[in-house]
């Protein structure tokens, strides 16, 4: 009954999905999809005052997620903001518009190592919005070790016991741990994978939890003494919160993202998303941006009313290689559930 | 006065709504998810319209790590889990249940109403922010930890949070009402006349509860079991939230050939298994109630 009920509110959620877009139509309105708490409310609110255009920003927690959504089939949105390796699989599935972002004003102010990068080499399709990387943070009350290697994470010592949370999704984690291992991302070589697969379930009885939801919670209150997390986000939990974490550097090499501004095909309001991207990639605003989300911003921003620098926040400048995640192929990811699967079985 | 003529019409016209809704909301979806189950996947999640039954063989038969195709029983570890886990919690909440429903059906009218208005209260909550709050009760500084603490019973516990025990009391939690009140509906028609006549005969108490009263709810009860067994084998959010995602039911197993695995004819192959030994295993107690009422009817 339960799958019944799924089904119906499937069916319901694509009813009302179609309604969304119909009354989308309307003018002056534009729907965002993004991270949660990743666009600055108040850069929200000074949109729609200069424009008049009423925004409505809902949160997604994955990726993969955010891919089924657009699959699936009119979402409603207008802008959404994936990581680079999904941006390229988006682009490739047709999932995306082409709204000549190499000609608007919003690219002149992308810093030049990430215009046109091998996720949307055209530079046609998004406009980067943050970037930064993943690795584990750990709470310094409960663990006083060195923080220097993945080793530490994945082979912990024995008073971590259920001290140490992962992701639910393996989207990085599995790189990460391939980075400890020597692996290049996307192996399609099974034996390959196997290792990695080994390394997580030696590392299981460790793990508290596999979630991605309510980490400050769960590190800064000192639930877990070691999470896999973001760079920004420690950074935004030890300066806000006042909590004793630090982000370690593992010499191995971080796991690198980069999210981006993309419209999906068949957006209702095509024109205000462009102004919307447009808007929040000017200077004052991408530095308020910045400022608020904290994480490294891609489009240039204003030094001096930037919070954030190398002594305040070392998070966000990394000492150790960061390697950006990848799209993997058919064969690559077939093997990445694989090695998930048979963890979580 | 004449008989009006009957217009057989009317019979199927009335019922048309419901028809219609359960064709828009329930046929022409499972066909989708039929579908869907018998398609080839597409290399970035969703699908393409070419018939295979590689899906339903992937449940059982996986390629191993060194490439040959094997049996592999991850999926129905899971299917088993999930079967365990459903049945326990049916029968925790079973026993729960009845003097829960017993001392509800023993108050004043008034009182009576207010109990069983608080048993459907938690309904109007948001079933995430039900099972959210599980996280605070059970946690390394929540409620019972601290209470413990305090009453020096233990210095050092392990975290009740993230375990199978903490995934058992969410599912408890969640579908117990489903299962108060079929059971308090039966012992509310319950004839006190019978009570009293199994006193009457000397039955001691224990007596008059096994084999009176017991037996009279359970209808109730039954009808309970199916409310909770049933939604226990799609439930996701006890094990994502309580479970810390350790370990998989059919529903984390559903959602994440969907998202992560990007293998939609797999998970909706998965879906019409579970929905068909759901379907199965209703349909055999619907012919059992079926054989026992002609049974009963005979004598």
């Amino acid at each position: 009954m339960s799958i019944r009920t799924r089904i119906a509110a499937l069916a319901a959620a694509s009813a009302m999905g179609l309604l969304a877009t119909v009354s989308a139509h309307a003018e002056g309105t534009l729907s965002i999809y993004a991270w949660a708490d990743s666009i600055s409310p108040d850069m929200v609110a000074k949109f729609e005052k200069e424009t008049g255009i009423k925004v409505t920003v809902d949160a997604f927690s994955s990726n993969e997620d955010l891919l089924t959504k657009l699959q699936a089939g009119s979402s409603g949105y207008d802008i959404v903001t994936p990581s680079q390796h999904f941006v390229k699989i988006m682009v490739d599935s047709g999932l995306l518009e082409d709204i000549g972002a190499s000609s608007m004003p919003a690219f002149q102010q992308i810093l030049p190592e990430w215009q046109k990068q091998w996720w949307d080499p055209t530079g046609n399709y998004s406009v980067p919005l943050a970037f930064g990387n993943a690795g584990f943070t750990v709470n310094r009350d409960l663990y006083n070790g060195p923080v220097d290697s993945w080793k530490v994470y994945f082979e912990p010592s024995a008073e971590l016991k259920g001290k140490i949370a992962s992701l639910a999704q393996p989207d990085e984690v599995i790189p990460a741990a391939e980075n400890y291992l020597g692996i290049p991302y996307c192996s399609e070589d099974p034996k390959e994978m196997k290792r990695v697969l080994d390394l997580l379930q030696a590392q299981k009885p460790f793990v508290a939890a596999y979630s991605s939801d309510n980490i400050e919670n769960r590190v800064g209150s000192g639930e877990v003494a070691m999470h896999f997390w973001w760079d920004g986000n420690t950074m935004r939990l030890r300066r806000n919160d006042k909590a004793n974490v630090e982000y370690a550097m593992p010499k191995e090499g971080l796991v690198g993202w980069l999210d981006s501004y993309v419209v999906p095909k068949g957006a209702a309001n095509l024109e205000n998303a462009q102004k919307f991207i447009n808007f929040m990639t000017q200077l004052d605003n991408a530095t308020e941006q910045y400022n608020y989300y904290g994480h490294s911003s891609p489009v240039k921003v204003d030094h001096d009313k930037a919070l954030y620098n190398k002594e305040n926040a070392p998070e966000l400048f990394p000492t150790v290689p960061v390697k950006m995640g990848q799209a993997c192929s058919p064969a690559a990811q077939e093997l990445v559930t694989k090695v998930w699967t048979q963890l979580l079985q | 006065m004449k008989p009006r003529p009957k217009s057989p019409g009317w019979n199927v016209l009335g019922l048309l709504p419901a028809q219609l809704i359960m064709l828009l909301t329930l046929i022409i979806p499972v066909g989708i998810i039929v579908l869907v189950s018998f398609s080839t996947r597409g290399p970035y999640g969703g699908f393409d319209f070419v018939f295979t039954t590689a899906p339903y063989k992937q449940i059982l038969f996986n390629e191993g790590w060194t490439g040959e195709l094997e049996f592999n029983p991850q999926y129905l570890i899971v299917v088993g889990r999930t079967l365990v886990l459903s049945l326990v919690t049916t029968a925790i909440c079973t026993v729960l249940s009845f003097p829960v429903a017993y001392f509800i059906s023993l108050q004043r009218a008034s009182v009576k109403m207010m109990l069983i208005y608080l048993v459907t209260l938690p309904f109007w909550v948001s079933m995430i922010v039900r099972v959210y709050s599980w996280i605070i009760i059970l946690g390394n500084d929540g409620v019972i930890a601290k209470a413990l603490r305090a009453l020096g019973l233990v210095d050092n516990m392990g975290s009740l949070l993230f375990t199978d025990t903490a995934m058992l009391v969410g599912l408890v939690y969640s579908y117990i009402p489903l299962m108060i009140l079929p059971v308090f509906a039966s012992i509310e028609k319950l004839d006190s006349a019978l009570v009293e006549a199994s006193h009457d005969l000397y039955g001691s108490r224990l007596t008059t509860l096994r084999r009176v009263i017991l037996p009279l709810c359970k209808p109730g009860m039954m009808a309970g079991a199916i409310l909770v067994f049933v939604p226990c084998l799609g439930a996701v959010l006890e094990p994502t939230l309580l479970g810390g995602g350790k370990t998989m039911m059919m529903g984390n197993l559903i959602q994440l050939q969907f998202g992560a695995a990007r293998n939609w004819p797999l998970g909706a192959a998965i879906s019409i298994v579970l929905m068909s030994a759901v379907l199965i295993f209703l349909m055999w107690r619907g012919l059992q109630a079926v054989r026992r009422e002609g049974r009963e009817g005979d004598v």
